[in-house]
């Protein structure tokens, strides 16, 4: 009988009840889409950040993250190789030697990073190889060649073919340099990281720097890269305290914990809107409630119980909160859904982007049922919790005095 | 006559007092929303260019033709004497320093990183941009003899030296020969400008000079103006003047931060007008009520011959004065609160690390302008005008006079 009195008195106020549906059902699309756009929009600049080059497992000696010095070295290759090689769950890895150098030709020099890889498996492990934009990728037995970033490439002013000298120091700190040919150049978009990069192949790497069987990094791709945390862990495990396992979370902590900032003030954007929106919700409640203080009173003077008042009160409210939840939650996830597959493209922001070492323009919303359920939820409480306060405050006032209320 | 309006308009609003409470407390609150999210976020966005103007481009930064394509040390700013007379003599500048960069290579016994080496004048920087004021730790000075250096934090931190570390400097110098030279860390600088923390190195102009061999000559100048708006005159006269140099202002020199300030300001607007239409969504219901409840009343005046202009205004005024002072509290607690933020800060150290990686201050002093308070008033005022609209038009169309005949 409650339910029936509450549906009839949301047809019979029904100004009232379509603004309080369309406020209610705007809020929740608004909180849904926000949502899967804060947790796409992150999700795709930490993944970019993580594939292009850190990758998602960093094996590295021990120290060495603290210290990146060539004591810290992982000194026994193979080793880790054959572990890795055993593990489950690892979809790929490879060893990486990080040095830097200063570049020069003819009377340019310029500062930047040598690195050594594998270059069938870097292939996998990071998006260095689809980043080529001009001549040809590494492979193996290619001796001198490198691949350079086309940032460095343009300060160095050298192209494809060209040569370039390299001063640095080896593995053992010995003096090192020589001569290289570019074989390719690699745009990634991430302008610090092109403007200092170069790679070689690790077995012509050895021999000039004394390098090996060492390497600075293993880098290690996860079959599924959600359990990163966990497999790193594992690995860690595996080989033994003279090695640390790192996953991208720790890697790049600061980025993670930046993402998280924006989140909360995303968060508190939305709380100060929603703020208000609850305000003219109660409000209309309250012009509603009391519009109809006299038949309250009535009812209560003939005997109706005031819980029975505020349990028919407080099913309108949940029924129409109900209906716009589902409403609302329906519009916002189709929107999350469809920008998911048509991702929202920010071409004109790229320079913003690449300030903060994001190459990414094109931004997809997350599309999580969970997440949206969960936004539902809360919307459906506050709306109703926002018509709570008017509704005892008329059921608070004595028979009489309502039947009388003008 | 106006009295009297402002009677009845008082009158009705006190008779429904909470309701009439509710509203003013909802537009005060969306106000204080609204200022803070305002001041807030102008501010940190202020603070990121002005970060990057006090550290690096000034408001204005003359360089030699296409320095900025190809940052080479060959390409100098020659005339500087004539400059320098040329910028002292201008009221309209400020302050200007000189500095000479070159990239090169800085390195401690176990590590070594490409880097900037930016040659200044510490007195001058500190007049020009007050740089002292981004020192982390130790000193802001090259010590007596000129061989200390200042870095940036993240830099500091890559290559893990502290103060009283030594670093090896190796660029190119003039004839392009790789000359090197020691330094001692003497100070570490955080100036939030991400391209300085992650990859510069400071030293004594002159000693730069000397391992450079850059007899006269340098690579930037950065000039700060006392006003803004003359930016784009002062731009103007220098490039008259000096025809040779590239004059870059500092939102051509970092466009990301012009781009952000944008993006900011579009996003404060959506927000400001979202906000605003809910509001008056508010006040609109309210006043549709309250006209309906009253359609008696009202036919009852009518029918003793009050015009229907004066009730128009009593209803215009009631809502004016919802409004009105629905603004003022909300001004105040908001002003407050951007006040206290633009004095003590909104500390967010707890997320500094997250600050740095987007090269923000994890203190922010809130911006407070005078615009905020104006233009939410017209809104106010708006808001307040449109929703008696609908009320008005609906009393007019209800017939008020027969509505007395009615039970």
């Amino acid at each position: 009988m409650h339910l029936k009195l509450a549906y009839r008195n949301i047809t019979a106020y029904k100004k009232r009840s379509i603004v309080t549906l369309l406020l209610t059902t705007v809020t929740t699309a608004l909180l849904v889409f926000m949502t899967a756009w804060m947790d796409g929009s992150h999700s795709t600049i930490l993944s970019n950040a993580v594939e292009i080059y850190p990758g998602y497992i960093q094996i590295t000696g021990k120290g060495f993250r603290d210290n990146p010095s060539f004591d810290n070295l992982i000194f026994d290759a193979q080793a880790i190789n054959d572990k890795l090689g055993k593990q489950a769950g690892i979809a790929a890895f490879g060893a990486r030697f990080e040095t830097f150098v200063l570049y020069s030709v003819g009377e340019k020099a310029v500062g930047g990073m040598l690195t050594a890889i594998e270059p069938e498996k870097e292939a996998h492990l990071s998006r260095l190889a689809d980043s080529l934009i001009k001549g040809e990728y590494l492979q193996a037995g290619d001796g001198n060649q490198i691949y350079i970033g086309n940032e460095l490439a343009r300060r160095l002013k050298v192209d494809v073919g060209d040569i370039v000298t390299f001063i640095g120091s080896g593995a053992d700190y010995s003096f090192a340099a020589d001569n290289l040919k570019i074989k390719g150049i690699f745009q990634t978009g991430l302008f610090e990281f092109d403007a200092a990069a170069a790679f070689l192949d690790k077995s012509y790497f050895d021999q000039i720097m004394a390098s090996d069987n060492s390497a600075t990094h293993f880098i290690v791709l996860p079959e599924e890269p959600e359990q990163a945390e966990q497999l790193a862990a594992s690995i860690g495990t595996n080989l033994g305290p003279d090695y640390e396992s790192a996953s991208w979370n720790q890697i790049m902590a600061a980025l993670v914990k930046a993402m998280q900032l924006d989140s909360v003030f995303g968060y508190i954007t939305l709380g100060i809107i929603f703020t208000v929106i609850f305000f003219v919700i109660m409000i209309y409640t309250f012009l509603a409630v009391f519009a109809r203080i006299r038949e309250l009173g009535i009812l209560r003077a003939i005997g109706t119980k005031p819980s029975e008042i505020f349990i028919m009160l407080i099913l309108e409210s949940c029924l129409l909160a109900l209906v716009s939840v589902l409403l609302g939650g329906l519009i916002g996830a189709s929107a999350a859904w469809y920008f998911e597959a048509n991702p929202i493209v920010f071409a004109s922001f790229e320079e913003q982007f690449k300030q903060y070492g994001m190459a990414v323009s094109a931004i997809p919303t997350a599309f999580m049922p969970l997440v949206i359920l969960r936004d539902m939820a809360i919307m459906f409480i506050l709306s109703v919790l926002s018509t709570l306060y008017p509704i005892l405050k008329a059921n608070r006032m004595q028979p009489v005095e309502a039947m009388h209320h003008v | 006559m106006f009295s009297l309006i402002i009677k009845i308009a008082r009158a009705s609003l006190a008779r429904r007092g909470l309701r009439s409470l509710l509203v003013i407390l909802m537009i005060a609150v969306s106000l204080w929303g609204l200022l803070l999210i305002e001041g807030v976020y102008e501010g940190m966005i202020e603070q990121m260019i002005n970060n990057a103007i006090r550290s690096d481009s000034g408001h204005l930064s003359l360089f030699a033709r296409d320095y900025r394509s190809d940052p080479d040390l060959s390409r100098q700013v020659h005339e500087v004497s004539a400059i320098k007379a040329a910028l002292e003599q201008d009221t309209r500048v400020r302050s200007f320093a000189e500095r000479i960069k070159q990239d090169g290579l800085a390195a401690t016994a176990h590590a070594s990183r490409g880097a900037v080496i930016i040659g200044m004048d510490l007195e001058k920087e500190e007049q020009h941009g007050r740089l002292a004021e981004y020192l982390q730790k130790g000193e802001f000075s090259f010590g007596k003899k000129g061989k200390g250096i200042i870095l940036g934090f993240k830099l500091a931190d890559t290559l893990r030296v502290r103060i009283g570390s030594k670093i090896i400097l190796s660029a190119q110098d003039m004839h392009a020969e790789v000359a090197s030279a020691a330094f001692r860390v003497t100070g570490i600088l955080k100036t939030n400008n991400m391209g300085l923390d992650e990859r510069a190195v400071f030293i004594d102009l002159n000693k730069m000079r000397k391992m450079l061999i850059v007899p006269e000559g340098v690579s930037q100048i950065a000039v700060i103006v006392h006003e803004q708006d003359q930016l784009a005159e002062v731009q103007e006269d220098l490039h008259t003047r000096f025809p040779d140099l590239d004059i870059l202002r500092w939102d051509e020199l970092y466009p990301a931060l012009m781009q952000s300030k944008v993006i900011m300001d579009g996003f404060n607007m959506v927000i400001s007008g979202m906000i605003f239409c809910v509001a008056a969504l508010g006040i609109f219901g309210v006043i549709l009520v309250s006209v309906l409840e009253r359609i008696r009343e009202f036919g009852i005046m009518l029918a003793i011959g009050t015009r229907f202009g004066l009730i128009r205004n009593i209803i215009l005024a009631e809502s004016f004065f919802l409004g009105l002072i629905g603004f003022v509290f909300g001004s105040l607690i908001g002003g407050a609160n951007l006040y206290y933020f633009k004095i003590y800060g909104l500390d967010l150290s707890a997320f500094s690390d997250a600050f740095d990686e987007f090269g923000m201050d994890a203190i922010t002093y809130a911006v407070i302008r005078p615009s905020y308070f104006l233009t939410a008033f017209v809104a106010v005022l708006l808001a307040t005008f449109f929703s008696v609209l609908i009320p008005l038009r609906v009393l007019k169309k209800s017939n008020p006079i027969e509505a007395i005949n009615k039970v």
